[in-house]
């Protein structure tokens, strides 16, 4: 179901699918600091209410980790890692949701029209009435975000709490983070917070330390901190995600290349009937008999 | 093989019809029985099977085809069936494999069918081999292109039906994989039923199992004197 005072800026499988909005909205993001996070887990559990999501088992994984990775159920996850560097031990945590890509991957491959919008202001959302459920989101995005729910038969995933932010709310994880290391507000400005962090972390020993926005996907709308900036890995993020050149080549080669190949190959049947003609024996059949 | 079967008193219009329910290249009056009722069942099962699969897998391949999902009901009816009409095609396509592999081996003669140069004069009806029998070169070439377009089918379509249980990198070669067997072999499936369609007495062949004697005598000469009994003239 679109909301209400946000126009789409593109749609998945739809024909004329990008830059359909009129309005003119600044694009959103989350900041993630994840030199603060303390791993609190109140943004899960915010997530979980806000969304009406159920209460769901956790898991014992070795460590203090909800749940081994995102749910249908669970969209919001905070992964903590034990890294051992040299001089000590840094336990990392990060907050792992939807990024909302300005390039989505999930978006390029899914094939059913309007199941899979970006919003004006950069959200990307599911929409479950059009949603078929074929998984193909899932092998699109480069982060391993969107899950297939058994129980709706539908993909979902973070919102990015939508019915907030078109209210002029932030998201229940930023409302909820009790240390500062989550903030909402414009792309824009969340860079600028980003980048002023990293400063500081660099002045602080951190001579690593990252925003990590992405280019490869576009930028995405949740920039992260990252003290150990060169390996973006140890917080179980990818160094250079792109989508996947199987659905860039899917989408952008086979499909108009087989088109035209099926199109070309009636044009050229049809002429030869209409040039060569049926090819006919040279006897007519002798009328059956009987009936 | 000369075989020719006197009209039996079977209560049926059409000798020749009532013979094809269970003989095939055996001559009755006029006409010559070409496929038994069997082989045709298992054709119309590949085929049925084939143009649902299509009809289900348009629409989710690309939006421009999206109207065929209005004629089972929607995109999400086409994903639920699509993956149970390809399990169905991949059956007609084993009867096909069980009925037909002995008799698609292909000869050095049915390679040089192949060649462009053949090709293109059977595309201009100037082909003449006096020695093509039962089924041509292209027919058997048709037939293992079918059933490998098959399996690459079955294979990456079970992946893709169901994604959550394979890895990352083996749903995208599927995905590929998909696409381009499907493309391929569809190309080849619009020839086929040209074929069948522009060529007047072919499409005969799958419905009542029967041919007429020129239509035999011109596509497929060798069969015609092997059944017939007549002479090479």
């Amino acid at each position: 179901m679109p909301i209400q005072g946000l126009e789409v800026l593109q749609s998945s499988a739809s024909l004329r699918g990008q830059n359909t909005g009129l309005r003119v909205l600044a694009k959103v993001s989350k900041y993630i600091d994840t030199s603060t996070c303390i791993g609190c887990k109140a943004c899960e559990v915010a997530c979980q209410e806000w969304n009406d999501l159920p209460v769901v088992p956790t898991q014992q994984v070795g460590t203090y980790q909800t749940l081994p990775t995102l749910q249908a159920d669970f969209w919001n996850l905070i992964r903590f890692n034990e890294q051992e560097f040299e001089g000590g031990l840094a336990w990392l945590m990060r907050k792992d949701q939807c990024m909302h890509c300005a390039d989505p991957g999930c978006l390029a491959a899914c094939p059913a029209p309007g199941a899979i919008v970006q919003y004006a202001n950069g959200i990307v959302d599911v929409n479950a009435e059009n949603c078929i459920g074929c998984g193909l989101c899932e092998t699109g995005c480069p982060f391993d975000v969107p899950r297939f729910s058994a129980k709706t038969g539908k993909m979902s995933k973070c919102t990015l709490c939508v019915d907030r932010v078109d209210s002029g709310l932030e998201p229940a994880c930023i409302k909820a983070c009790p240390t500062g290391c989550l903030h909402f507000g414009t792309k824009e400005d969340m860079v600028e917070l980003g980048h002023a962090r990293v400063k500081q972390l660099q002045a602080n020993g951190f001579a690593n330390a990252m925003l990590y926005d992405p280019p490869g996907v576009g930028g995405t709308g949740v920039v992260t901190v990252l003290a150990h900036g060169d390996k973006p890995e140890l917080y179980g993020l990818p160094k250079d995600p792109r989508v996947p050149l199987s659905v860039t080549f899917s989408k952008r080669i086979l499909k108009p290349l087989g088109i035209f190949a099926i199109g070309a190959t009636l044009v050229g049947l049809f002429t030869h009937y209409v040039r060569t003609g049926p090819k006919k024996p040279h006897d007519d059949n002798p009328p059956r008999t009987g009936g | 093989m000369a075989h020719v079967v006197s009209p039996p008193n079977v209560g049926h219009a059409d000798a020749a019809i009532a013979v094809a329910r269970s003989l095939e290249d055996v001559e009755v009056g006029d006409r010559i029985v070409r496929h038994t009722l069997a082989t045709r069942l298992m054709h119309w099962l590949v085929g049925t099977s084939f143009i649902l699969s299509f009809l289900t897998g348009m629409p989710i391949w690309t939006p421009i085809f999206g109207w065929m999902a209005a004629l089972f009901g929607g995109l999400q009816v086409c994903r639920w069936l699509h993956p149970f009409l390809g399990v169905l095609f991949s059956v007609g396509l084993l009867w096909m494999a069980a009925s037909w592999w002995s008799q698609m081996v292909m000869s050095g003669r049915d390679m040089e069918w192949l060649s462009p140069a053949y090709f293109a004069k059977y595309l201009r009806f100037e082909s003449t081999d006096p020695e093509t029998g039962k089924y041509n070169g292209g027919q058997k070439a048709l037939f293992w292109i079918a059933l490998l377009g098959g399996v690459a089918l079955f294979l990456s379509g079970l992946v893709l039906w169901f994604p959550g249980v394979f890895p990352q990198a083996l749903r995208e070669v599927s995905w590929i994989l998909h696409d381009v067997a499907f493309i391929a072999f569809f190309l080849l499936i619009i020839g086929h039923v040209y074929l069948a369609i522009a060529d007047p007495g072919t499409f005969e062949s799958m419905v009542d199992g029967t041919v007429s004697k020129p239509w035999a005598r011109l596509h497929h000469p060798r069969w015609y004197r092997d059944v017939t009994g007549e002479q090479r003239k």
